[in-house]
C-alpha cells in the first residue's frame, strides 16, 4: 500500500538560499530576523551571509564543504548558515546545551569539518574537533572587507545543505545529510499547502540540533516572513510564551511534547497567544491527543494544528494532518495524514512488498525529500537508503524503521519502532547508546537500558547495571552520567542487578528487563 | 513588598531557600533534598523544571529564565540567584 503526494515541479535549481536571495531583491527592508531586542532586515542580513560566504571560499571552503556551527540562537547562527549554504557548503548544528563530552563524541563522528564557527561562549565547547574554530565577532573587521555581492558559486538541488546526527544503530550518533531539493521542496509544499507568506512570522522553540529546528530556522525566510528567536539556550516556556505575546508571531514548529508544555503555560495562566496563531506544526512522538484536547476545542482556538511526520533521513516532514478531522471515538491513534509534494510513502513487509490496505507493515519514503545518507565511515544503516523496483519502475527510497498503517481514508497511522529505538519527548533515542555511557563509568560492570511506559503513558528509559563492587547510587549514576548524555537521554529510573538476562540468542533478554520494571514501579506507588 | 529593615541578607535568603526546597520537594516528589544537591542528579527533568519555573512565578513572585535555572540547579544557588534578583538597588 502506497501514498503519493501531489506531484509539483521545482525550479530547475532547487536551491534554498536563493528563495531567500529572492525576497532581498523584492522586500530588502523587511525584518528577516528579531533577537534580544534587535533586529537584521533582509538585506542587511543579505550583506552579512554573502561576506561570510567570501570567508569561507577564500578559505577554500566551497561547494561541497562541510561547516560546523556552535552557537546559541543569535543573528549571527542565521548569518553562519546562509553564509555556509552561499559558499556551497552544508552545515552541522552542535547544540551548545550538550555536555563537553557529547559534544566531543559527535564531534568524532563528523570528521572533515571545513572550520567550526562559533562565539566566545562557546568555542571552548568544539575545540577538540580538531578543525579551526571561527568566531564571527572577532572577524567583524576582517568580514567588514569582504565583498557584500552573492558570491558566484554553482549549486544545484543535489548538493548538500545541512547534516544532523540521528541515532544510529550501533549505539552511536550518525550524521545524516540531507540536499537542497529536498529541503526546498520541503519549504515550498509547506508554502504553497498552508499559504504561508509574508506575514506568516515565526519563532524558533526547539533545540538547534533537531532536524525540525533547520526548517523553524529556515522557513520563515524562505517565505519572505520574520524569524524571531529566543536569546536562551534551553528551552523556556515562559520567555516563548511572552514573545508569542508581544510580537506577530503566526506560525510555530516544535515536538509535540514542547506543543503540551506551551498549552499548559497558556491554560494555566489564561491568554490566548497559542490559541491565535495560525499554524502550529508539531509532531515526531507518538501524540498524546488527550493533552491538545480541551485546547483545540476552546472556542477562541483559531490555529490549525498540523500533526506531522518524518524523519531526519529524509528531510524531516513527509506526511501532515490537520488534526480538526481527528475523531478520538474513530481513530485510536491520531493519524499523521498524507505525504508532502513529490514524497511517496510505502508500508511494506520484511521483504520489501507493499502490504494490502490496512495492514501494518515498516513505513518507507521515497521522493525528493530522501536524503543523501550517513555521512563518514559506513554501518549497517547505510542498508536502510535502497532501491527497489515498483511496476517495473526503480525506486530510491529510505526504511525507515517505523512500523505503520494506512488507514481507510487514506491517512497514514504511526504506531511505534519495529527496532529497539525509542522517541522520548520528541528525539529518536537508541538505547544502546545510553548502555555505552553507563558502561563506560567507573564501578559499573555491565549496564541495559531498556523503554518503558510510566503511568501517564510517556515513554522512559530504565537502567539496569551490574556494579563490579557495592551497589551504585542512583544520584550518584545520574550526576556522572550528565557529564556525558544530554539531559534527554538519562534514564529516569536505575536498578542495580547481578547479572544482564540474555535471551537464547545471547542478546540482551530487554523482554525480561522490562517485566522487572513493572513490579518496581507498582511498589513504589504502593509506598508513595 | 516592604520588609522590615531587620530582616539580614541571610535570613531573606533562608527564607527563600525554604520556600524553594518545598516546591522542589513537592515536584520532584522527595523529601531528602539538601541546599547543594544537583536538580538533575535527584531526577528533576525539564517537564519538571518547566513546573518549578511556573510555581516561582506564581507562589514568589519570581520571573527566572530557564538558562538560570539550569545554571544554578541546587536548592541554593537557585535561591541566591531570586534574591539577588529581588534585592533593592543599593
Amino acid at each position: 500500500m502506497s501514498l503519493q503526494g501531489k506531484r509539483v515541479a521545482l525550479p530547475p535549481s532547487p536551491v534554498v538560499h536563493r528563495r531567500f536571495e529572492e525576497h532581498v531583491r523584492a522586500t530588502p527592508d523587511a525584518v528577516a530576523v528579531v533577537w534580544s531586542g534587535r533586529q537584521v532586515t533582509y538585506a542587511e542580513l543579505e550583506a552579512r551571509a554573502n561576506r561570510f560566504a567570501h570567508l569561507l571560499t577564500a578559505r577554500g571552503h566551497g561547494r561541497g564543504a562541510k561547516v560546523g556551527i556552535c552557537l546559541d540562537y543569535s543573528i549571527d547562527m542565521i548569518v553562519a548558515i546562509l553564509g555556509t549554504l552561499k559558499a556551497g557548503a552544508a552545515y552541522v548544528p552542535f547544540d551548545p546545551a550538550y555536555p563537553a563530552a557529547r559534544l566531543r563524541l559527535l564531534l568524532a563522528q563528523a570528521p572533515g569539518l571545513a572550520l567550526i564557527v562559533a562565539s566566545s561562549t562557546t568555542a571552548a565547547m568544539v575545540e577538540s574537533g580538531g578543525a579551526e574554530v571561527i568566531d564571527l565577532e572577532q572577524l567583524a573587521d576582517h568580514l567588514a572587507t569582504l565583498p557584500a555581492t552573492v558570491p558566484d558559486v554553482h549549486i544545484t538541488g543535489d548538493d548538500l545543505c545541512y547534516a544532523v546526527f540521528t541515532s544510529g544503530s550501533t549505539g552511536t550518533p550518525k550524521l545524516t545529510a540531507v540536499r537542497h531539493e529536498g529541503w526546498f521542496n520541503l519549504m515550498n509544499w509547506l508554502q504553497r499547502e498552508y499559504g504561508l507568506h509574508r506575514g506568516s512570522h515565526h519563532l524558533v522553540v526547539s533545540a538547534f540540533g533537531f532536524d525540525l529546528s533547520q526548517r523553524a530556522l529556515m522557513t520563515p525566510l524562505f517565505c519572505g516572513a520574520t524569524q524571531h528567536l529566543m536569546a536562551s539556550r534551553n528551552f523556556d516556556a515562559m520567555l516563548a510564551y511572552r514573545m508569542l505575546t508581544q510580537y506577530d508571531i503566526r506560525v510555530v514548529h516544535c515536538a509535540s511534547s514542547t506543543l503540551y508544555l506551551l498549552i499548559d503555560w497558556e491554560s494555566a495562566r489564561g491568554g490566548d497567544a497559542l490559541a491565535r496563531l495560525d499554524y502550529i506544526l508539531f509532531g515526531g512522538e507518538a501524540l498524546k491527543s488527550e493533552r491538545l484536547a480541551r485546547f483545540a476545542r476552546r472556542p477562541d482556538t483559531t490555529c490549525t494544528l498540523l500533526h506531522q511526520y518524518g524523519v531526519a533521513e529524509c528531510t524531516d516532514v513527509a506526511t501532515s494532518y490537520d488534526l480538526a478531522h481527528y475523531r478520538p471515538g474513530e481513530h485510536d491513534i491520531a493519524p499523521v495524514g498524507r505525504p508532502a509534494h513529490n514524497t511517496a510513502i510505502h508500508v511494506l513487509d520484511a521483504e520489501l512488498r507493499e502490504v494490502e490496505a490496512g495492514q501494518y507493515g515498516e513505513i518507507c519514503i521515497s521522493g525528493a525529500g530522501v536524503g543523501a545518507g550517513y555521512l563518514g565511515a559506513g554501518g549497517p544503516e547505510n542498508a536502510r537508503f535502497t532501491t527497489i523496483d515498483m511496476d517495473g519502475t526503480p525506486v530510491r527510497l529510505y526504511r525507515t524503521g517505523d512500523r505503520g498503517r494506512i488507514d481507510d481514508s487514506g491517512e497514514l497511522v504511526v504506531a511505534g519502532r519495529l527496532d529497539a529505538q525509542v522517541k522520548v519527548r520528541g528525539m529518536r533515542i537508541d538505547p544502546t547508546d545510553v548502555e555505552r555511557a553507563l558502561g563506560r563509568l567507573a564501578g559499573v560492570r555491565e549496564a541495559a537500558v531498556v523503554a518503558v511506559r510510566d503511568d501517564g503513558g510517556d515513554v522512559e528509559l530504565n537502567a539496569f547495571v551490574v556494579p563490579s563492587g557495592k551497589d551504585l547510587a542512583e544520584d550518584d549514576l545520574r550526576t556522572r552520567l550528565l557529564r556525558t548524555l544530554p539531559r534527554n537521554m538519562l534514564p529516569s529510573r536505575f536498578t542495580n542487578i547481578l547479572r544482564i538476562p540474555l535471551s537464547p540468542h545471547g542478546k540482551v533478554d530487554r523482554a525480561a528487563l522490562a517485566d522487572i520494571c513493572r513490579p518496581r514501579s507498582a511498589d513504589s506507588d504502593s509506598a508513595g | 513588598m516592604t520588609r522590615p529593615l531587620a530582616v539580614t541578607t541571610n535570613e531573606r535568603n533562608a527564607v527563600t531557600a525554604d520556600r524553594v526546597r518545598a516546591i522542589w520537594r513537592r515536584e520532584l516528589q522527595r523529601d531528602d533534598i539538601m541546599p547543594d544537591d544537583d536538580f538533575f542528579a535527584l531526577g528533576g527533568d525539564s517537564l519538571i523544571m518547566v513546573r518549578i519555573q511556573g510555581a516561582f512565578i506564581e507562589e514568589l513572585g519570581a520571573e527566572v529564565p530557564m538558562d538560570q535555572l539550569f545554571l544554578n540547579p541546587t536548592v541554593g544557588s537557585i535561591a541566591a540567584y531570586i534574591d539577588s534578583r529581588a534585592a533593592p538597588a543599593p
